[in-house]
């Protein structure tokens, strides 16, 4: 049953990347200029312009292009960046470690912190904690993430000089000079996610509380503690998991801004200087990434609902 | 910010003569231009030795080092190569690898006598053999370079010949007097016989300075030279970094992660900003760019000369130099040519919207209004068109509808497409050069398809001429023809505000040159 689920689930995964693959295809075929066109810029003389699109092949068909892609693609080649001639697995896998860095401290760190302040705000509900860390999760979540990353330089970077503004090293730099400039970017990133976890947990916590079952549990004599780890968390945890899974596909997606203001060498930047570019073999793997981490992330938020909750662990009973 | 911004300031910076023809006295009397404490960069005596960062935008994942390419990493050239001449302070060629070049009377035949006992980077001795293997690789079609434009019409590969090891000869195919000023140009720079395929990544010239490493859009490193046939620099080494994002840049400077901001003109908040940090200042770089509306000649209404004129007539210079940069830089009075070249020529017609207001009623535009296209591809390219709408408005009744293209396509559909948009070229071209390439017809920088026949052929007099009292004269003949008819509104030259650490004393930049040499640390 459970396997039937996944499976069901990877096959659906499969299609969402083909689709979104298909669907930045066409869109880049939409914007106006090319690879050539941007590459020459001003130099852009119409020989010029016929001789670098013979020579990047993209005088054929578009419909063929997507077809010669997806066919390397299948066979787990993703052709090589028009721009750098480096192999898209390569350039790309380089971008990816440093987003991955960047993404597991986030993950680790702020979603753990946002689930404890989530707790803390719901437990004390209408209490001074819980106004504190409800006033402040609403302004986290509604400055824009350029204006979070913004301040954070001018206060540690450039007034008290404690952290590095930018990462000076590139796409190469060793993780050791990651760990000296990820901090801010990380604490950007927290700030602005954190909000969303942090209101949903607070939430699904009160909710939990004004259970039965939690009514039950107490008036059976079981200790405070016992009823918080054993019932209250478990639960309240469920409807979290599909924010944290969506907020965790965002991270890999969506740390363009914040990448791009700490000049960070993530997939982010790399997806800026493509679509500038118009470098499309880059620019579809990035797509289709992003597409399977949004995937990947909400089949494990459910398998984890899944094992969290004993009703749909096991079937037949559920409901 | 958007990928609109990623790495196209740096694109438009390759155009063509980064910077601006500035003398270092000019710098210094223009205290206050820019609105900020210190306008011009510190001067003094710099320590020996230190690593200097220099925060650089990227021209594309698909930089190089090869000068002649249209895709060079422009902030290493300066360091890592020489020319065959440079630029003076004053515009005029001087001596950098030729140490002598002479003309036949006819300006046909140029012979330049090469420097001796230079060494490029890895040993290898300096040449004529190198001179003209850099004057055919820049020619060569499979180059790309946008200087091959500007040299092929008079120059080809057979008409370069090596008698000796320290003589280069030079037949044109056709009479140019001002030849030499068109080797200034950042394209070219002088590359080792025989390295077309591995310069990209080498970098092996004769400059201050040669390549550590180098990584396109990443970091790089230079180290310096002691064989250097100037002298050894004051910096021991440089390391430059690609930041794509302009605050990003900015933040590095503020955080002190950076000692100077390569390539990016500050807008006026920032510059303020920076110049009240307590690490980092300003310096102004006079007359960087100059700033253009140009009309195409070939579209309605423009293709009536008339109607090009009333234009110019219809605003007021000052006016729009002050909305559209805080009056941080010149009135240009529609010439081009910076007021201190040598064949300047000081004429304008006085703006005349009375007059502006009859010929545009004339025309039917009075009614009619104009379309003016603008993007964000550069800051000032909307302030410009927002000043000139309503200069024009206030004084001569004239709409002009101010419309915002996509920057990321603007100089593919809207450039030399649209009849009316705004645009910008960095100052620094050599007259003969400027005139040539981005006002005559023909050129495929031509971006108001003017074509004028008395213009092109004070131009060609201009080149045949060997004294230079008339060639002067002949280049100034060209400006009045191009100040009257032409189709290019050029309201005002606009300074460059750059951005850096308090600690850096000499820092020197005009035309193509960035003074390597010099540059340092306060002691």
């Amino acid at each position: 049953m459970l396997l039937r689920t996944v499976l069901r689930r990877i096959g659906y995964a499969l299609l969402t990347m083909l689709l979104a693959s298909l669907l930045v295809f066409t869109a880049l075929q939409a914007l106006p200029g090319d690879l050539a066109t941007q590459l020459l810029g001003r130099d852009a003389t119409p020989s010029a312009v016929a001789q670098l699109r013979a020579t990047l092949h993209l005088d054929r068909p578009a419909w063929r292009r997507y077809l010669d892609w997806l066919g390397g693609a299948l066979h787990g080649d993703f052709g090589r960046s028009l721009v750098s001639h480096q192999a898209v697995l390569d350039e790309a896998g380089r971008y990816l470690r440093n987003t991955a860095i960047l993404a597991a401290i986030v993950i680790v760190a702020g979603i753990t912190l946002s689930l404890a302040l989530g707790v803390v705000a719901g437990l004390l509900r209408d209490r001074w904690p819980d106004h504190t860390i409800s006033s402040l999760s609403l302004i986290g979540m509604s400055v824009p993430e350029f204006t979070v990353s913004t301040v954070l330089v001018l206060v540690f970077a450039v007034q008290l000089g404690w952290l590095p503004a930018v990462v000076t090293d590139g796409a190469d730099a060793s993780v050791g000079e990651l760990m000296r400039v990820i901090w801010l970017p990380a604490a950007a990133l927290t700030i602005v996610m954190a909000a969303y976890i942090i209101r949903m947990m607070r939430t699904s916590v009160i909710d939990v509380l004004g259970s039965e079952y939690v009514t039950a549990a107490r008036i059976r004599g079981l200790s405070g503690t016992r009823v918080l780890f054993r019932h209250v968390l478990p639960n309240a945890l469920l409807p979290t998991l599909n924010v944290i899974a969506i907020n965790i596909a965002w991270l890999v997606g969506g740390v363009v801004v914040v990448e791009s203001i700490f000049n960070y060498p993530g997939i982010g930047t790399l997806m800026l200087r493509a679509v500038h570019d118009r470098d499309l073999p880059v620019l579809q793997f990035i797509a289709v990434l992003g597409a399977a981490t949004f995937v990947v992330c909400n089949l494990l938020a459910d398998l984890a609902a899944t094992w969290l909750n004993p009703r749909l662990r096991t079937p037949g009973r559920a409901g | 910010m958007s990928e609109a911004q990623y790495g196209i300031t740096r694109r438009s910076a390759l155009l063509g003569g980064v910077a601006a023809v500035t003398a270092p006295w000019l710098l210094a009397a223009c205290g206050d231009s820019g609105g900020s404490p210190q306008a011009a960069a510190a001067t003094g005596t710099a320590q020996k030795g230190g690593t200097m960062h220099i925060a650089r935008p990227p021209a594309s994942n698909a930089e190089t080092l090869d000068p002649a390419s249209s895709l060079s990493a422009y902030e290493y050239l300066g360091a890592l190569y020489s020319r065959l001449v440079k630029q003076a302070a004053d515009g005029t060629a001087t001596p950098d690898l030729a140490t002598h070049w002479e003309a036949t009377p006819d300006s046909l035949k140029w012979t330049f006598t090469l420097r001796d006992g230079v060494k490029f980077h890895n040993g290898k001795a300096f040449t004529s053999a190198d001179a003209a293997y850099t004057l055919a690789h820049i020619l060569d079609p499979a180059t790309k370079s946008p200087q091959a434009g500007v040299l092929s019409p008079f120059l080809d590969k057979s008409g370069i010949a090596t008698p000796d090891a320290q003589t280069l000869v030079v037949t044109l195919k056709s009479p140019n007097a001002e030849f030499v000023s068109l080797l200034m140009n950042y394209n070219c720079y002088v590359i080792p016989a025989d390295s077309a395929s591995t310069i990209g990544a080498s970098g092996i010239g004769t400059g201050p300075f040669q390549l550590v490493s180098f990584k396109a859009a990443g970091k790089g490193s230079v180290k310096a030279n002691a064989d250097y046939f100037g002298g050894k620099p004051n910096l021991d080494a440089i390391e430059f970094t690609a930041i794509a994002d302009v605050q990003a840049r900015v933040n590095a400077l503020l955080a002190g992660q950076v000692d100077l901001v390569a390539q990016t003109n500050l807008d006026y908040a920032t510059s303020k900003t920076v110049a009240a940090s307590s690490t980092a200042t300003t310096a102004t770089v006079k007359n960087a760019e100059w700033y253009v509306l140009p009309m195409l000649c070939t579209l309605a209404p423009f293709t009536d000369v008339s109607v090009r004129q009333a234009f110019k007539l219809a605003y007021q210079p000052q006016e729009v130099l002050d909305l559209a940069v805080h009056g941080r830089g010149s009135v240009a009075n529609n010439n081009p040519v910076i007021p201190t070249d040598a064949y300047y020529l000081d004429y304008k017609v006085t703006p005349d919207p009375d007059k502006a207001k009859s010929l545009l009623q004339a025309a039917g535009l009075l009614s009619k209004g104009q379309d003016l296209y603008t993007s964000s591809y550069d800051s000032v390219l909307t302030p410009m068109a927002l000043a000139y709408q309503s200069s024009v408005k206030k004084a001569a009744g004239l709409t002009v509808d101010v419309k915002t293209a996509s920057a990321d396509s603007y100089y593919t559909d809207v450039w030399i497409k649209k009849p009316l948009c705004a645009s910008y070229w960095y100052t620094g071209r050599p007259i003969d050069q400027l005139l040539n390439q981005i006002f005559r017809a023909g050129s495929s920088y031509n971006e108001t398809l003017w074509s004028d026949a008395t213009f092109g052929s004070a131009l060609d007099a201009a080149r045949k001429e060997p004294d230079q009292a008339k060639r002067k004269q002949h280049y100034q003949d060209a400006q009045k023809i191009l100040v009257d008819n032409s189709g290019s509104i050029v309201p005002f030259f606009a300074d460059r505000t750059v951005g850096l650490s308090k600690k850096v004393v000499n820092y020197t930049e005009y035309g193509f040159e960035f003074d390597y040499l010099n540059i340092g640390f306060r002691q």
